[in-house]
């Protein structure tokens, strides 16, 4: 649940201000228009009307394009409003978090590359227990390592064994 | 009295010890993960999803609905215990629930909000069996372009009920239909948004979208928020059950707060979230010491509990009997049905009554069962919140991958998941709502679908769209849900 005082977060880029929405209200922006170009260059439909499998999607864009204006404009009269020193208190800072989750996104991707290389026990010993040191820090590698393990066979006769869902096997190995 | 006889019919298939095994499975799993910190119903159905895709049709659905409501019970025994509610229908509980704890009423509280939550599941469940059928033959009625009205209606509702920024839910909305229009058009043939990329042509699977948004997303928001620190969490109590001076208090509160979460639920976009908020402004209101409201008024958690119960009950009618569901929790179960083959609607009450009704008694059993499990084994249950985040949160991640696997057994939703796992965190520090897009995703084709059915039907001509007075009606709703807010607000400064 975004609270209030998330509402106002703040980029802080090279001293400017810039506020989440007006952001927001770029990207969206960007991505409407993207989206609508492609809309229009999609290939006619084979049979019947040529035109129809472009219809919905190149609405979809227009809508978008206007919401990214209503969003700025909105934006644009709040500023004039409001004076900003409320926008001073929260700053949103790009620290260990970001970080954090850039750790996790590669973590995902190597364990993307093992999955079926290395089979589902081996290769989410890994994720999982990477995971459990980014959480808990390095000093816990044993217990983490434990639990990855455990969770890892846990979750291997649970589905394979038990559920009979398909989970790739480590070559060479009974599991 | 054909509902009666069908209920009874569904009473046969629920009552299988096999399918009462499921149901309280998924109960005691729902609870679980409803207790957890920031794991809600949607993430809980959405992770324990896969656990289901070897069962038959019906257990799968039973078992789903006793994760679903099990996540409700759940939900509040954070909200009270540690004041950190599992998702934002819970959050009510925490207002008067955790100053209860405080005043080392726990008990109390725990026993109450099963209780009433107990009623208002059951209460609203009965409601449901006697409005469901006629709400679907009336839907037998809906055309494409009646159907394509119903979806804007329901997506503009849910978009502009969203809390804060209501542009912003609109661009949620937008972008999930988006989404929904990657792959090959099943129309024409014509490959769509694919860039040549194989994977991309069946389109993106609406279940990787809520794994990503509601899992994934939530592991990365928890990156901020960890360092917060931990509150210790109360693990000896007493026996928990009310006093009968208690449950006078409360047996009003929760018979109003009843029908009004049933009523919320029903309307597509105002989930558990908003029926349990307003079930406690209006006890509140309503009741002659309301400055104890806020202190720890027994009342105050009983009513939102009541109403957060019968609305997630409620929001099973849109979803079952017209295929559009009204709240992150309930696309995540229509995702469910869409899974094992059933397509939410009319005719699916025709064709599979068994289903239907059989998931209807589960839900009288699954109610029974839960009110069980969360008063006298509540002491042990909730020792599950003392599981730090820093284990709680990388067993999610496994979870959600091994989900996403067991869905297509392929590995390229992987990065499907991440992606999206990406855009579910980007969106929520920009403060765009995930629900609308969640919902959007799941209907946007079905939605397409009627419109160009329509559109075919008419030879091009848009006018089908204002032709029939169902579709009027709809368009009305549409207008009113969008500018409602805007009137509220202008009401407001009347007032003032």
């Amino acid at each position: 649940m975004p609270g209030p005082e998330q509402a106002r977060q703040i980029f802080i880029i090279r001293g400017e201000k810039l506020s989440v929405s007006l952001i927001t209200g770029l990207i969206t922006f960007i991505t409407g228009t993207t989206y609508t170009l492609i809309a229009m260059n999609l290939p006619a439909a084979p049979l019947g009307r040529a035109n129809e499998p472009k219809i919905f999607p190149v609405s979809l864009g227009i809508l978008m394009i206007i919401l990214s204006f209503l969003l700025i404009a909105q934006e644009m009269k709040k500023r004039a409003s409001k004076d900003n020193t409320e926008y001073e208190k929260a700053v949103f800072k790009i620290d260990n978090h970001i970080k954090s989750i850039i750790l996790t996104v590669l973590n995902a991707a190597i364990y993307s590359f093992l999955f079926v290389r290395a089979g589902y026990v081996i290769s989410t010993f890994i994720f999982v227990g990477l995971e459990l040191l980014l959480f808990s820090g390095i000093k816990k590698w044993k217990s983490s390592a434990l639990i990855a393990i455990i969770f890892s066979l846990a979750i291997y006769i649970l589905f394979y064994k038990l559920l009979g869902v398909y989970l790739p096997m480590t070559p060479y190995i009974w599991i | 009295m054909e509902s009666f006889e069908l209920l009874l019919h569904g009473f046969t298939v629920a009552l299988q010890p096999m399918n009462i095994m499921w149901v309280t499975v998924g109960g005691i799993l729902g609870t679980i993960i409803g207790m957890l910190p920031g794991l809600g119903p949607a993430t809980g159905v959405a992770v324990l999803l896969p656990l289901t895709f070897t069962m038959g049709p019906v257990a799968a659905l039973i078992t789903m609905g006793g994760v679903y409501y099990g996540a409700m019970y759940g939900g509040s025994r954070a909200s009270i215990l540690i004041n950190t509610p599992g998702d934002g229908a819970a959050v009510a509980a925490t207002f008067d629930g955790y100053p209860m704890t405080l005043k080392g009423k726990a008990e109390s509280a725990l026993a109450i909000s099963a209780i009433a939550s107990f009623i208002g599941g059951v209460f609203a469940t009965i409601i449901m069996v006697f409005v469901s059928m006629p709400v679907a033959r009336f839907a037998v009625k809906f055309g494409p372009a009646e159907y394509f009205m119903l979806f804007v209606f329901a997506l503009a509702a849910t978009a502009s009920m969203t809390k804060g920024n209501r542009i912003k839910g609109f661009i949620s909305m937008t972008l999930g239909l988006m989404i929904a229009t990657i792959g090959i058009d099943a129309q024409s043939g014509v490959k769509r948004f694919t860039f040549n990329i194989l994977e991309l042509q069946s389109g993106i699977d609406f279940l990787v979208v809520i794994i990503a948004v509601y899992a994934l997303g939530e592991v990365f928001k928890s990156f901020k928020n960890i360092a917060e620190g931990k509150k210790t969490i109360q693990t000896g109590f007493g026996k928990i059950w009310i006093s009968m001076e208690e449950w006078k208090r409360c047996f009003w509160p929760i018979l109003r707060s009843s029908p009004l979460g049933f009523f919320i639920g029903a309307l597509p976009g105002a989930g558990g979230t908003m029926a349990s908020l307003m079930a406690y402004n209006n006890e509140k209101q309503m009741s002659k010491t309301p400055e104890e409201f806020g202190e720890g008024a027994i009342e105050g958690v009983a009513a939102p509990e009541a109403a957060n119960n019968a609305a997630s009950v409620g929001a099973m009618i849109p979803m079952l009997t017209l295929g559009i569901p009204g709240s992150g929790t309930t696309a995540v179960m229509m995702g469910a049905l869409l899974m094992l083959g059933l397509q939410p609607g009319p005719l699916l009450f025709q064709q599979q009554p068994t289903i239907i009704w059989g998931l209807i008694a589960s839900m009288f059993i699954g109610n029974i069962i839960l009110a069980v499990l969360n008063i006298p084994f509540a002491g042990i249950i909730v020792r599950v919140l003392a599981v730090p985040p820093r284990i709680l949160y990388p067993i999610v991640l496994g979870l959600a991958f091994v989900g996403t696997f067991a869905i297509s057994s392929s590995v390229m939703d992987f990065n499907l998941l991440i992606i999206f796992g990406i855009i579910g965190f980007v969106m929520s520090i920009t403060n765009i709502p995930a629900t609308p897009m969640i919902l959007a995703v799941i209907v946007g084709s079905n939605m397409e679908q009627s419109f160009r059915r329509a559109y075919k039907i008419s030879d091009a001509d848009l006018s089908i769209f204002i032709a029939s007075p169902i579709c009027i009606v709809l368009i009305a709703l549409t207008i009113i849900s969008i500018l409602f807010p805007i009137i509220k607000n202008i009401f407001e400064k009347i007032k003032k």
